[in-house]
Parts: C-alpha cells; sequence; structure tokens
C-alpha cells in the first residue's frame, strides 16, 4: 500500500517536475512547479514530516510560486515565448549531461558498500519506530516525531538559536537588497550613461515601451 | 508491514535533482533557471529528511535534525528567489530581456 502510494508520487513528480523544465510557455512551466512543490510535500508526508510538509506548502507554493509567477508576468518577453529554450545542439548536450548524471548518482546508490562495522545503507527498509511502547532506543524522537511543531520550536530557540537568528538577519538583508535592487529611480533608463541626455530620450523611451506593449498584447 | 526502502526516495529524488540540472543547462529565460534551481532544492531536500527519517538517532543529538536542515535550506532557498526576482527584474530593465544570453556585458 505504501510502496503503491509512493509509486503515484514519485511518478507525478518526476513528470511535473520534466513539465517545468521543458514546458515552452513559462506560466504552464510556474503551474507544473506548483504540482512539483505540493507532490515534494506528500512525499514529507510519506516520509513522516508533516510539519515540513505544511512548511513546504505554505512558503513554496504560498510564497515563492507566486513571487516566480510575479517574475513571468513583469518580464513577458517581448518577442514571445518561443525563446525559452537553447538551440538543438545545447539541448542535447544538457540531456546527455542530466543522463550521465542520473547514471553516476543510481550506481552509487544502489552499490553503496556501508563503512566499516556498519550495514549498507541502501539495503535499510525499517524506519525507526514512532510508537514510543515499542520504541526503546529512539523514544525522544518518537516523541518529536509525534509533537513535531512542539520539537522545531523547542529545537530552534535552544539548539540552533544562532542558525535561527543567522536567517533572521539573512531574510531581512534579503528583502531589503531585492527591495533595493528593485526600486525605480526618476524616469526608466535604458543604460546608466543614457541619464544624462534626459528629456526626448525619455520621452522616446516611453514611446518605444509602449510600442512594444502594444505589439506584445497583439501577439 | 512493507515499508519503503530508503533507495527508493534517494532516487526519486536524484532524478529530481537531474531534472533540474537538466533545466538550469537547457533554459534560456533567467526565471525558469530560477525555477529549475527551486527543483534541485527541494530534491536535496528530500535526501535530508529521508536519511533523517531512516537513520538511527544518534545520542545527544537533536531528535529532529533532518528536518531543522530542511527548514532552514527553505529559508535560504526564500531569500534566494526574493534576490534572484529583483535582479532578474533589473537586468529586465536593462536589457528589455529576461535571458540569461544577453546579459553579457562582461565577457570581452
Amino acid at each position: 500500500m505504501n510502496q503503491i502510494l509512493f509509486g503515484v508520487i514519485a511518478t507525478m513528480g518526476v513528470l511535473s517536475a520534466l513539465g517545468t523544465v521543458l514546458a515552452r510557455n513559462l506560466v504552464h512551466a510556474g503551474l507544473f512547479l506548483v504540482a512539483f512543490f505540493f507532490l515534494i510535500a506528500c512525499q514529507f508526508v510519506m516520509l513522516e514530516a508533516e510539519f515540513l510538509a505544511a512548511v513546504q506548502v505554505l512558503v513554496y507554493i504560498g510564497a515563492v510560486a507566486i513571487i516566480l509567477m510575479f517574475g513571468i508576468m513583469l518580464t513577458r518577453n517581448i518577442q514571445g515565448d518561443d525563446t525559452t529554450t537553447v538551440s538543438r545542439a545545447g539541448f542535447i548536450a544538457g540531456g546527455l549531461a542530466a543522463v550521465g548524471l542520473l547514471t553516476v548518482l543510481i550506481f552509487g546508490i544502489t552499490h553503496e558498500e556501508g563503512r566499516s562495522g556498519r550495514p549498507a545503507w541502501n539495503s535499510v527498509t525499517t524506519r525507526p519506530a514512532i510508537y514510543p511502547a515499542s520504541a526503546r532506543k529512539s523514544e525522544s524522537q518518537a516523541a518529536a516525531i509525534n509533537n513535531m511543531g512542539l520539537a522545531v520550536g523547542e529545537d530552534l530557540l535552544t539548539r540552533y538559536i544562532v542558525a535561527f537568528e543567522a536567517a533572521g538577519i539573512l531574510l531581512t538583508a534579503a528583502l531589503v537588497g531585492a527591495i533595493a535592487l528593485a526600486i525605480q529611480e526618476g524616469p526608466v533608463s535604458d543604460d546608466p550613461s543614457d541619464r544624462v541626455k534626459s528629456k526626448q530620450n525619455a520621452e522616446s523611451l516611453a514611446a518605444d515601451e509602449a510600442e512594444s506593449l502594444l505589439t506584445s498584447s497583439r501577439a | 508491514m512493507n515499508d519503503i526502502p530508503l533507495t527508493w526516495f534517494l532516487i526519486f529524488a536524484a532524478a529530481c535533482f537531474v531534472i533540474g540540472l537538466m533545466g538550469v543547462l537547457v533554459r534560456r529565460n533567467a526565471i525558469a533557471v530560477l525555477m529549475a534551481i527551486e527543483i534541485m532544492l527541494n530534491a536535496a531536500n528530500i535526501n535530508l529528511v529521508a536519511f533523517w527519517r531512516y537513520g538511527t538517532p544518534v545520542e545527544g543529538d537533536s531528535p529532529i535534525s533532518g528536518v531543522m536542515f530542511a527548514i532552514f535550506v527553505i529559508t535560504v532557498a526564500a531569500a534566494e528567489v526574493a534576490v534572484g526576482i529583483g535582479l532578474i527584474l533589473l537586468c529586465y530593465r536593462r536589457w528589455h530581456a529576461a535571458d540569461v544570453d544577453r546579459f553579457d556585458s562582461l565577457s570581452g
């Protein structure tokens, strides 16, 4: 039962990842990406990390995918969507690199031998139990899995407090930096050297932009 | 109970990672490249959580170390997307294109 469920989720996950990568229309790619994020959340549930699945849905589908959609909408290519992939030769080269790496990874995963005195982890098929009655050695882990929100909160404020604060600083700096990058000062300009040429240049640029908007909306 | 072998999760993660890598190499649009990077990060997260769940917990270590690692990866990925979109919008305004091979001012 579990295995069939895993098979279904994994197949759909790989297919939606392929759709993200190969879809010519960027909006379709974004929607495939949402499906992929959701299927990854399903995999987290299969791994009994439900809290992480919730975080995945909230952060990735709720925030990251929406930001990416904004980016797509704001930078619609004026020439159309046909230019979003590289040439045939580049496609074959990329595909070859990907298939080669996949071969290496799968060979490494299936032929692992394990460190001395320990069993190889590729033969592992059972997990530590999460029912406290049957779990003696991993009791704290079982308790943490069964009440993960509490465990994550406690860990964030004790064991990982430095990383937590660093992540807070990183997020603040990243968001301020993103706003500072994207903020627009004065009239739209093509190039920093153009800014001295001021007015009629800006007017012609605005006309150009209006024209390109018109053609893109017609196309 | 028929539990799922650890190898299955690893192979699924490897497949997703490889697809993401192909996306980074093949796509030309900067936002598509960003999406492919997100796929790769998610594949890495699957690996972290799978090893955490199947491994035996170490005495004195955090009982949910893999989950915490994945949460920090998600945090950094969110910050990365915000900055990435900001950069792409900036480049779009300057070159009127979001294609990575048009941003070639530094190539001699």
